[in-house]
């Protein structure tokens, strides 16, 4: 079930419409919100908080750029959290990149594992 | 393929079978395609490491990625670690009084053994040595020209290749390379699982937009009967239509396969 607080984020209605989750049937989306909605509270921030912890900014000039070390601390929490979700295979690889999704389309370049199978 | 062909079918490929091998011969053909490229001081400028993603360890694997690059990586079944060597200057003096007598560096143009110990190596090449600056330059340049004809040697031999910037740190540790090899790029090959002309050649702006003529400013003015004959011979395709639907279900659809986001 989608945390209420989840859909009313700035960076989730971002996610929406940039990835027509809406244009998605109502199980696809709620399935896709649900994924991002326990993530952020296993990982203890909202969804907003999450693409923050993302991009840092220059002490000296303010200017904002993309952590590397910080990305990948995501996808160490993604492969952590598909492993305490029991997922396995190819669905470990999409669920974990529903996360990825939204970080994309809020501006964050990760990428993550992949389905070879 | 002939040569105006390959170079019009090249395209930087995202999406590689992941389960289909490359040939180590088709490998090979691509590193003598880099081992016969122009250089000067006829110096081994370009140096590179092949690796089968299959057999690298996990760990290994995972150190060579960045949040940048892992999809590709996972994806191609061979990557090119490309450097350059800041040691080229290291027996210069002898390969060019060889190219001297070999007639390679004519003395109709000045070349002798006394030009090469008196004045290239000393006044020259000594000193380019020691500017870390341009060393940098002279070794990027020549080692992009290696780069650019396997790439192309990969095009001819029907496979998919991508260039990207890596994790130099990383790799330096796996690979083990030296101090002196400049990281260049890495070099993906597989045989694509997108459509090979990714859906039509990039867009590109006209000739005179960055080639002039006698001097700057006096654009080079294209000859609409070559424009013609390279379409006709395949270095100039159809573009990539403005309407992207087409190449989006593609993608959609390798996203399906692949597991990766949308």
């Amino acid at each position: 079930m989608t945390d209420p607080d989840t859909e009313s984020q700035g960076s989730v209605r971002q996610w929406a419409a940039g990835a027509g989750l809406d244009h998605d049937p109502a199980e696809a989306r709620e399935r896709k919100l649900g994924i991002l909605s326990d993530f952020c509270a296993r990982v203890g921030k909202q969804p907003d908080e999450l693409v923050a912890f993302c991009i840092l900014r220059k002490k000296a000039t303010g200017e904002r750029f993309l952590s590397v070390k910080r990305r990948e601390a995501v996808n160490d929490w993604l492969d952590k959290f598909a492993a305490e979700q029991g997922w396995t295979g190819k669905e470990a690889v999409v669920n974990a990149n529903v996360v990825r999704s939204f970080l994309i389309h809020n501006g964050v370049f990760i990428q993550g594992r992949v389905w070879r199978g | 393929m002939e040569f105006k062909q390959v170079v019009g079918n090249r395209r930087t490929i995202r999406f590689f079978d992941p389960n289909r091998p490359v040939e180590p011969e088709k490998i090979q053909v691509m590193l003598e395609a880099a081992n016969r490229a122009s250089r000067a001081v006829n110096a081994d400028f370009a140096k590179a490491i092949v690796c089968y993603r299959d057999e690298l360890t996990d760990e290994v694997r995972e150190q060579l990625k960045t949040p940048t690059t892992t999809v590709q990586i996972d994806l191609a079944p061979v990557t090119i670690f490309w450097y350059g060597d800041a040691t080229f200057v290291n027996g210069a003096q002898d390969r060019l009084k060889e190219l001297v007598d070999l007639g390679a560096l004519p003395v109709t143009h000045g070349w002798t053994h006394p030009y090469v110990d008196d004045l290239v190596y000393p006044q020259v090449l000594e000193p380019l040595s020691k500017d870390q600056l341009a060393t940098t330059w002279a070794v990027s340049v020549e080692a992009g020209l290696a780069i650019a004809q396997a790439m192309l040697a990969g095009v001819d031999e029907g496979l998919g290749v991508g260039l990207h910037a890596f994790n130099a740190a990383g790799a330096k540790e796996v690979l083990k390379v030296p101090d002196h090899w400049i990281p260049m790029w890495i070099l993906l090959v597989g045989y694509p699982a997108e459509d090979a002309k990714g859906g039509g050649q990039r867009p590109r702006r006209p000739l005179s937009e960055s080639y002039y003529r006698g001097q700057y400013g006096n654009p080079w003015t294209e000859m609409p009967e070559v424009t013609e004959r390279l379409k006709r011979e395949g270095m100039i395709q159809d573009p990539m239509p403005a309407d992207a639907s087409e190449r989006m279900r593609e993608i959609k659809g390798l996203a399906e396969r692949f597991g990766l986001p949308t």
